[in-house]
C-alpha cells in the first residue's frame, strides 16, 4: 500500500471505510428500510410512547431467549434446530403438569429444564455425530410434540392464580416486566460468554474452521451437544416464562396461531437471521440476534398500530427474512468459499 | 434325473443369489421394512386388508407421493426444499378460490405454475447466489405463508359447489383415481428423466459430487433450477389436490406434509450427502409411510402419536445412515493407512538395495 493511498483512506472516515464496493447495495438498501421505518414510526399515532416501546420489547423477549439459544448453535456451525417450538411445547407441559400438582416452582422447572436437556442432548449427539441437524431435528420435533401431545392428551392445563411462577409471568420490577429484565441479562451473559470465555471463543473457532477446530482438539460432538443444550434450555426458560404468564398450557400454544405470526420456529430463526448472523457458523453474536428479535416485533407492532391484518404481518416477517438472506448471501457471494 | 433337477436347483439358487446381490441394498431394506409395516397392520386389523383401504392408501399416495417425490429430487441434488408445505398450501389457497370462476382444470394450471415458477425462482436465487437451499427456504417457507393467507384473506376458503371437482376422486379399476393415475404417471416420467437424460444425471452429479461437477462444465444454474422446478411442481399439484379433494383450503394447513416426505424420501434410500436415490425407492418410502399412517388411522389413534411414530422412524434411519457413513470413512482411512504402510515398505527396501 502506497503512502498516497493508505493516507486517502485514513482521512476518508469510519462510514466511508465501512461502505466498500461490495456491499454498497446491502448499505443502500439498509438505509430506504430505516428511512421507511422512521417514518412510519414518527407517522404513527402512539407508536413512540413509552408505554409502547416497553410492549414493544416485552413482546421481543420470549422469541428473542430463545433466539439467544439458538445463535450458539447456529455460530457453531450447525445451522439451526427446526425442534424450537416442539421443545418448548414439551417444557411448558412439564412445567404447568408441575405447577397443577402442587410441586412448586422451583421443581416445575427444574423438571421442564432436565426433559428439555435431554432432548437438546440426545440431538446434539446425533447431529455430533454427522447428522444433518435439518433432518435429526424435525425427526425430533415430531416426538417432542408428539410426546407432548400424549402426555396431556392435547388437553389445556390450568393451575390457580395465586402461584409462586407469579412474579416471572406478570410481575414487575421498578415498572419493568420481568420477562424483559430476564431477556437483557440471558443477552448480556450470553454475550460475554461468546466474547471472554474459551467455550464462547471455541465456539466461533469450530464454526468458522471445523477443519481447523478438529485440528486443535475442539471436534464438534461436543460442541454440538453443548450448544444443542444451551439452546434447548432457552426454550424451556421461555415456556416457563410464557406458561406463568398464563397460568396454563397446552401443546400448540406455540403452534402456528402463536402471536399470528405464524410459526414460532420460523420467527425464531427469522430473529437469528434477520440481523445478519452467517448461518453458515463462525460469524455473528448475540447482540445481533437482540437486535433482530427487536426488530421483527417493532415492525410486527408497527404494523398491528396501523390496521394490518397478519397475513400482512407474516408476509413482512418472510420478507425481512427473505431480503436479508438475498443481501447478505450477495454481499458475501465472493468472499466465502462453497459451503 | 436326481442329479439334473440339482443342478437346476443349483442354477436358479445361483442366479437369485446374482439378482439378490445386484439388487441396490437401500431399496431391498425399503420394501422389506414396507411388507413388515404392511403385514404387520394386515395381520392386527382385519379392516386393513381389504380393497377400500387399498384405494385409500392410493389416495393418499397421490399426495404425500408427489411430495416425497419433490423432496427425494431435492436430496438427490444434495439440497432441502423446506418450503414445500407452504407452497402446497399457496397452490390451493390458489386452486380452491379460482375454480368457482374458472373449472377446474384452468384453476389447476394457475395454481401450479406459480408453485413451479415460485420453485424455478428459488432454484436460480440458490445457484446465482451460492447459498444453502436450507438457509434460503426457510425464509421462503415463512414468506409463502404469509402470500397464501393474503390470497385466502386470512380465512378458510371454501369452493362453493363440491360436486364440481367430484371427478379428482372417481374409482377407476378398484384402486386408482384420476389423481393417482396421474401421480404414478409423474413419477414413470421423472423416473425416465432422472436415470436416462443428460440433464436428469446432471442432478445425481451436483449432488453426489458438486466442485467435480462444476470443473468438468455442468452449469450448476440448469440442474438447480430444474430440480427445484420439479419440486415446486410436485408441491403445487399436491396442494391442488389436497384442495379439490376436500373442496376447502387453509393457508397456515400442510405442515405435516415435510416430516413425512422426509421419513419417506429416507425409506426410500436418499443419502443426506446427496447424489444417491431413486424414484423407485421413493415411491416404496412413500408407500411405508402409508401403510404405516392408515394402518395407524384404522387402529384410531390420534395424529400426534403418528407423528411420534413417524419422528422415531426418521431417527433410526438417520441413526444407521450416519453409522454407515462412519463406518466408510474409517474404512477408508485404514485402506489408506494401509496404502502408506507398503509404500513406506517400498521405500525402504528401496532404499537398502541402494545401501547394498
Amino acid at each position: 500500500m502506497s503512502a498516497l493511498e493508505y493516507s486517502t483512506s485514513m482521512s476518508s472516515g469510519w462510514l466511508a471505510k465501512k461502505i466498500t464496493k461490495e456491499n454498497r447495495v446491502g448499505f443502500a438498501i439498509l438505509v430506504v428500510i430505516s428511512i421507511a421505518f422512521i417514518y412510519f414510526a414518527i407517522a404513527t399515532p402512539n407508536y413512540l410512547s413509552v408505554f409502547n416501546v416497553k410492549t414493544i420489547i416485552r413482546d421481543a423477549a420470549i422469541v428473542g431467549i430463545m433466539g439467544i439459544g439458538l445463535t450458539f448453535v447456529t455460530l457453531s456451525g450447525n445451522f439451526f434446530l427446526l425442534s424450537m417450538k416442539e421443545t418448548a411445547a414439551l417444557s411448558i407441559i412439564v412445567f404447568a403438569m408441575g405447577m397443577s400438582n402442587d410441586y412448586g416452582f422451583i421443581f416445575s422447572m427444574l423438571g421442564a429444564m432436565s426433559i428439555a436437556v435431554l432432548a437438546g442432548a440426545f440431538q446434539g449427539i446425533l447431529i455430533g455425530l454427522g447428522g444433518n441437524p435439518i433432518i435429526v431435528t424435525l425427526g425430533a420435533a415430531g416426538i417432542l410434540y408428539g410426546v407432548a401431545s400424549w402426555w396431556s392428551d392435547n388437553l389445556v392445563i390450568f393451575f390457580k392464580r395465586p402461584h409462586d411462577a407469579e412474579w416471572l409471568g406478570t410481575g414487575m420490577v421498578l415498572g419493568v416486566p420481568t420477562i424483559t429484565i430476564s431477556f437483557v441479562i440471558f443477552a448480556i451473559i450470553a454475550e460475554l460468554v461468546l466474547r471472554k470465555t474459551s467455550f464462547g471463543r471455541q465456539v466461533y473457532l469450530v464454526g468458522a474452521n471445523r477443519a481447523a477446530g478438529k485440528a486443535t482438539g475442539h471436534e464438534n460432538l461436543p460442541m454440538a451437544i453443548k450448544t444443542c443444550i444451551i439452546a434447548s434450555a432457552c426454550c424451556a426458560f421461555a415456556a416457563i416464562a410464557f406458561s406463568a404468564q398464563m397460568s396454563s398450557a397446552q401443546a400448540n400454544y406455540f403452534s402456528s396461531e402463536f402471536g399470528s405470526s405464524g410459526d414460532l420456529t420460523i420467527l425464531v430463526i427469522a430473529t437469528v437471521m434477520v440481523a445478519g448472523n452467517s448461518i453458515m457458523g463462525g460469524y455473528g453474536s448475540v447482540l445481533r440476534t437482540s437486535l433482530g428479535a427487536v426488530f421483527i416485533s417493532a415492525t410486527d407492532n408497527l404494523m398491528v398500530l396501523q390496521g394490518f391484518n397478519s397475513g400482512a404481518r407474516v408476509l413482512s416477517v418472510g420478507l425481512m427474512i427473505v431480503l436479508s438472506i438475498l443481501i447478505f448471501a450477495y454481499v458475501r457471494r465472493d468472499s466465502r468459499s462453497e459451503g | 434325473m436326481c442329479d439334473v433337477t440339482q443342478g437346476q436347483r443349483g442354477k436358479t439358487m445361483n442366479l437369485i443369489k446374482q439378482k439378490l446381490t445386484e439388487l441396490d441394498p437401500d431399496l431391498l431394506f425399503a420394501v422389506i421394512l414396507s411388507l413388515c409395516v404392511f403385514s404387520f397392520f394386515a395381520f392386527s386389523n382385519p379392516l386393513f386388508f381389504t380393497l377400500n383401504a387399498g384405494f385409500s392408501i392410493m389416495e393418499r399416495f397421490a399426495v404425500l407421493g408427489l411430495v416425497g417425490l419433490a423432496l427425494t429430487l431435492c436430496i438427490i441434488a444434495g439440497e432441502i426444499d423446506l418450503s414445500i408445505g407452504s407452497n402446497a398450501a399457496l397452490s390451493a389457497v390458489i386452486v380452491v378460490r379460482l375454480t368457482d370462476s374458472m373449472g377446474a382444470f384452468p384453476a389447476i394450471g394457475i395454481g401450479v405454475l406459480c408453485a413451479t415458477l415460485i420453485g424455478l425462482a428459488q432454484g436460480y436465487l440458490i445457484a446465482y447466489l451460492k447459498v444453502r437451499a436450507i438457509v434460503l427456504t426457510v425464509g421462503t417457507l415463512m414468506l409463502l405463508r404469509g402470500v397464501a393467507l393474503f390470497a385466502a384473506d386470512e380465512k378458510t376458503v371454501m369452493l362453493t359447489d363440491f360436486r364440481m371437482t367430484d371427478f379428482i376422486q372417481e374409482k377407476i379399476w378398484i384402486f386408482f383415481s384420476p389423481a393417482s393415475l396421474l401421480v404414478i404417471l409423474l413419477f414413470i416420467i421423472v423416473g425416465v428423466f432422472i436415470k436416462y437424460t443428460k440433464y436428469g444425471r446432471e442432478i445425481y452429479a451436483i449432488g453426489g459430487a458438486r466442485k467435480e461437477a462444476i470443473a468438468s462444465g455442468v452449469n450448476l444454474k440448469r440442474p438447480m433450477m430444474i430440480v427445484f422446478a420439479l419440486s415446486g411442481f410436485c408441491a403445487g399439484m399436491g396442494g391442488a389436490i389436497i384442495g379439490l379433494r376436500s373442496g376447502t383450503a387453509q393457508p397456515l394447513a400442510l405442515q405435516y406434509l415435510l416430516l413425512a416426505a422426509t421419513v419417506a424420501a429416507f425409506i426410500g434410500g436418499v443419502n443426506i450427502l446427496g447424489g444417491k436415490g431413486s424414484v423407485i425407492g421413493a415411491a416404496v418410502g412413500v408407500l411405508t409411510v402409508n401403510f404405516l399412517n392408515t394402518g395407524l388411522v384404522y387402529n384410531v389413534t390420534p395424529s400426534y402419536v403418528v407423528q411420534i411414530y413417524l419422528g422415531v422412524l426418521l431417527l433410526i434411519v438417520i441413526v444407521f445412515q450416519t453409522l454407515s457413513i462412519l463406518y466408510d470413512k474409517g474404512k477408508q482411512r485404514r485402506l489408506l493407512l494401509h496404502d502408506t504402510a507398503l509404500t513406506k515398505q517400498k521405500m525402504m527396501d528401496a532404499y537398502k538395495s541402494v545401501l547394498k
